[in-house]
């Protein structure tokens, strides 16, 4: 706690405006943290302000976006201000000739996608929530989701930013130009920085024209085997889909409504494909034939179907009734191993009684494994067989050069398994990068890898 | 070398016949592609991440900078020693040391050559897209410290967007991993930011790229212009229409007069500018790619357009444009290269003024660059025996720059600051951005013995009085 929240909650509302300040922070709580005060800056000049009167009383901040991964990382530290970017909303520039567009850090991302689709344009990042996915938490947390395999994730999208540093100065790295090697790449720095280095207040990304034509061809399959070889097939031909998803059957049964498939149990190979008629013709019928040729059965879904289709996959983890001992967990690993991995997943949440929800960006070496502890265990109980099956994944997937890392889990299980596992050799230097930049350790504390 | 013993101990780290200190040989790595020299103390050459650690020991051990050096291409001093010390030859570090097909991954030395990369995976039928038009001479290492981009950015993207792993030598000797075969490592991402770092945060001794399959198709076209500002037109126009190109590359007439007087790639002498498309991917569309960019072309006042007809027309069309540099190069005895990028949009206007620069200084300025990227070459004529004529040069490329800036551009797309561009870095960045960017260099290279002296000279000494 600073000395005196009194003392600062007045500096905070004669800059922001007793409107946008509030004691009532159970709504911003971190990991069961509640912060005294939820701050809602309305421009980047009042962030700025904000940020060096929580430095100068030392008070411990979080920025907030949309609030849909602050369940990601270590409980903090200490939590005193919560800084909200709702108000900070608005397109600074869009130049769509040059295909660019500048909004402020707490634009969402879908209304930021509805903008440019007025102009036949769009950003390729497609992370579940969407429409309360905001940009600058898109940026901070480097979220993306299955257009990845095609398109790449923030860091190849994101040409400039302004950021406000832990001392309430103000910064802009990149510019709006497509190529830029002025200087150091100060938005990589940023990017996947989860609001310890400062606030990020602005973000400029490219876009890509529209495509012409879109489908998504789904595979079923009622074996994994015949799963992964298709996908095997699929990513040594030419074929060039957007998206590449592998669903066990229990995310297969989630998606039954929309995707409609024949029968439960299947695992699910989705692809998406973008681009002229005669490409996605082309890739549609090579693919379909790749899946009937293994006794798949293939689906394909067309245009505005096949972006339905798209929405309830980027957002079927989500689709689960919510439940507070549920684990997710995000395992990295190398292409090639991505399907063993969602396998792996599977076996070690059933040998230990775990319900399992497991999906992957196959084609990009990511899996997600959403656990959860049948009702018949003690809580106790439930912990440690969560605990065994993470750090036995983790064990993993760090043993072929990967990750594993927590997205959301009940505080108590936090305490016992590290959000982000074991720091490797490049930790000293990180550790240094944020004493520079935050020398008080105010911004997000503790909530980073190795407790940074 | 004053430290003689520092000389010694190198001896016993790489051998005797690794260390070269004698006047001669240092004469041949007091130069880059740019136009500073200054000589080096000793040169090392390096095999492996361990000798490099080593060497780094033992320098920072005697407070000596050092300069890794690739293929010495760079266009903006950055492997001059300014303030003297070691530099260390990566020449020798050039294995390919794996290609995983099914991750889309290759682990590669620093000192291979960006082509001997392309050639190692083109018979797995594989690609790793970065293409510097220097790709024959420039090395991996170079192009990862540099960030360089290529004819096939405007598609693909830079360096940047291609690496995502690297091992890295600190300047106090310790060794660290960046990144590595599997996506999103936990952190923040270093390898993201080392690269174009311009050696000044470490020196990296092994890089992870990211591989594609070869495409399965490819078309090249030359669309010829008498006027460049059509053609410049031209390439927002193929942009706006939706289009994505793996190439829009664009020459103007005294680039082709150079070429064509080198090289001979059957370019017509008598148009203004041409412009080298390309697109590529799955073979379906291809055909109907080429056709609607052809009339797009004619529409926007092309006087003619030609088609590649076989590999052997597409290799020479890019014979030519790869070999622009050092065609102009016969022309003149030496040249500066201006590296400004702008919003495509501004790409007419921008030529137009870099012209007026040209007459204002009474200076001739071939034209060839990345027009997709928006990313100019002015490349300005000069003699360097000649004072009076370099010095207007000089202020010929800060006004170009000051353009760039001007039209909400920035002034270096893929060359880099180096030596060259750090008395333009404040049109770009403020003081604080300036300071931001010296903690990272300072959280990286706490001794300031990486690469000293380049990018930010006054503020770093200002920090480093502090
Ligand atoms: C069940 C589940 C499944 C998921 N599946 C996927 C998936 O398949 N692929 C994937 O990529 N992601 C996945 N995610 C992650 C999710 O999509 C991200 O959490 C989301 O994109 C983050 O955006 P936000 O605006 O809500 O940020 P917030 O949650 O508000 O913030 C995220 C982080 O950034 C910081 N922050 C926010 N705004 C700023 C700012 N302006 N400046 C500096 N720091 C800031 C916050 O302090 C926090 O640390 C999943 C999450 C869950 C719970
Ligand atoms: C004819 C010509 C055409 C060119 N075309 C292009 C183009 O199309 N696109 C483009 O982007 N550039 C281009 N360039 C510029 C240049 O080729 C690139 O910058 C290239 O990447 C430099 O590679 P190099 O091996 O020659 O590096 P060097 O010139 O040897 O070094 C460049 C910088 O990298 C550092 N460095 C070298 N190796 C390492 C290492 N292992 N670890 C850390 N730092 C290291 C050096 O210290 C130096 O600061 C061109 C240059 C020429 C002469």
């Amino acid at each position: 706690m600073p000395s005196d929240v009194a003392v600062l909650r007045e500096r905070l509302a004669a800059l922001v405006g007793g409107d946008n300040l509030t004691a009532d922070g159970a709504a911003y709580a971190v990991d069961g943290m509640v912060p005294a005060l939820v701050v809602r800056p309305g421009t980047q000049h009042e962030v700025s302000e904000v940020v060096a009167a929580c430095a100068e009383a030392r008070a411990a901040l979080v920025p907030w976006g949309g609030g849909t991964a602050m369940a990601m990382g270590n409980p903090p530290r200490r939590l005193d201000v919560v800084v909200s970017l709702e108000r900070l909303d608005r397109v600074v520039e869009f130049d769509p000739d040059n295909l660019c567009i500048t909004v402020e850090a707490g634009m969402p991302l879908g209304r930021l996608q509805a903008l440019v689709a007025e102009r036949q344009e769009r950003l390729p990042l497609d992370p579940p929530d969407a429409d309360r996915v905001t940009m600058g938490g898109l940026v901070a947390a480097n979220q993306s989701g299955p257009c990845r395999l095609l398109h790449g994730t923030a860091r190849d999208w994101v040409l400039g930013l302004r950021v406000v540093l832990p001392d309430g100065t103000r910064i802009h790295c990149g510019g709006r130009v497509i190529k830029n090697v002025s200087g150091y790449d100060m938005n990589k720095l940023f990017i996947q920085s989860f609001g310890t280095l400062g606030i990020i207040t602005e973000v400029t990304v490219k876009l890509l024209p529209m495509p012409v034509c879109r489908a998504t061809v789904l595979g079923a399959f009622t074996g994994f085997t015949e799963a992964a070889v298709v996908l095997a097939e699929v990513q040594a031909s030419f074929l060039l889909p957007e998206a590449l998803e592998l669903l066990d059957p229990a995310a297969a049964d989630l998606l039954q409504p929309v995707l409609g498939l024949d029968s439960r149990g299947t695992f699910a190979l989705v692809a998406g494909f973008s681009g002229s008629q005669s490409t996605v013709d082309r890739q549609v019928r090579d693919l379909e034939a790749m899946v009937a040729s293994l006794g798949g059965h293939a689906k394909t879904f067309r245009e505005a179907e096949s972006d339905e289709a798209w929405t309830a996959i980027t957002n079927v983890q989500g689709g689960a009734a919510p439940d507070p001992r549920r684990v997710v967990c995000q395992l990295a690993v190398p292409i090639a191993r991505t399907a063993d991995m969602l396998a792996l997943a599977r076996t070690r949440a059933a040998a230990q009684g775990l319900a399992a929800t497991v999906t992957a960006h196959a084609g990009s070496g990511l899996v997600y494994a959403a656990l959860l502890p049948g009702d018949d265990l003690t809580e106790a109980g439930a912990l440690a067989g969560l605990a065994a099956v993470t750090e036995a994944l983790r064990e993993e997937a760090v043993g072929v050069g990967g990750s594993l890392v927590l997205l959301q889990a009940p505080p108590r299980f936090k305490a016992r398994v590290e959000a982000w596992g074991k720091p490797g050799s490049s930790f000293a230097t990180m550790r240094r990068i944020k004493t520079e930049f935050d020398p008080q350790d105010l911004c997000s504390p503790g909530r980073f890898l190795g407790g940074m | 070398m004053s430290n003689k013993v520092l000389v010694q101990e190198l001896r016993r780290v790489v051998g005797e016949a690794n260390v070269i200190d004698s006047d001669v040989h240092l004469q041949l790595y007091q130069y880059d592609a740019y136009l500073e020299e200054r000589r080096p103390d000793a040169v090392v050459f390096v095999h492996s991440t361990e000798e490099v650690s080593r060497v780094l020991k033992l320098c920072h051990a005697h407070g000596v900078p050092s300069v890794p050096r690739g293929g010495g291409t760079n266009l903006s001093g950055g492997t001059i020693p300014f303030k003297g010390g070691v530099v260390l030859e990566m020449i020798r570090m050039n294995r390919l040391l794996e290609v995983d097909k099914g991750s889309l991954r290759a682990r590669v030395q620093p000192g291979m050559f960006n082509l001997e990369l392309g050639q190692a995976l083109a018979p797995l039928g594989y690609q790793y897209l970065p293409d510097p038009a220097s790709q024959k001479a420039a090395t991996l290492g170079g192009n990862v410290a540099e960030n360089s981009g290529g004819p096939h950015c405007f598609k693909y993207g830079v360096t940047t967007n291609h690496v995502v792993g690297l091992t890295v030598v600190l300047s106090d000797g310790e060794v660290v991993e960046l990144g590595g075969m599997a996506p999103d490592t936990p952190g923040y991402d270093l390898t993201g930011v080392f690269v174009g770092s311009e050696g000044t945060f470490g020196v990296c001794t092994e890089v992870v790229v990211r591989i594609v399959r070869q495409a399965e198709g490819v078309k090249t076209m030359l669309a010829i212009y008498d006027s460049i500002e059509k053609g410049s037109e031209t390439v927002s126009a193929i942009v706006a229409a939706g289009m994505v190109p793996a190439t829009l590359e664009m020459m103007d007439q005294l680039v082709i007069h150079a070429v064509e007087k080198s090289l001979a790639c059957g370019l017509p002498l008598d148009c203004a500018t041409v412009l080298i498309i390309e697109v590529d991917g799955l073979k379906d569309d291809l055909e109907e790619q080429t056709e609607a960019i052809v009339r797009l072309c004619m529409e926007h006042g092309a006087r003619e357009v030609r088609v590649a007809k076989d590999e052997a027309e597409r290799a020479l069309l890019w014979a030519g444009r790869r070999g622009a540099f050092g065609a102009v190069a016969r022309i003149t005895p030496s040249y500066l290269v201006c590296d400004g990028t702008v919003p495509r949009t501004t790409l007419p206007l921008v030529l137009k003024k870099v012209a007026e620069v040209g007459e204002k200084y009474d200076l001739k300025i071939p034209n060839v660059f990345h027009a997709g990227d928006g990313n100019l070459h002015p490349l300005i004529l000069f003699d360097w025996r000649d004072a009076e004529q370099k010095a207007r040069v000089m202020k010929a490329g800060m006004e170009i720059l000051e353009l760039c800036v001007q039209l909400g551009g920035t002034i270096s797309g893929e060359h880099g600051v180096g030596l060259e561009k750090m008395d333009a870095m404040h049109l770009i960045l403020s003081a604080e951005d300036i300071q931001a960017q010296l903690k990272v260099k300072r959280a990286f290279d706490p001794a300031d013995l990486a690469n000293p002296g380049k990018i930010f000279p006054a503020a770093q000494e200002v920090s480093h009085a502090q």
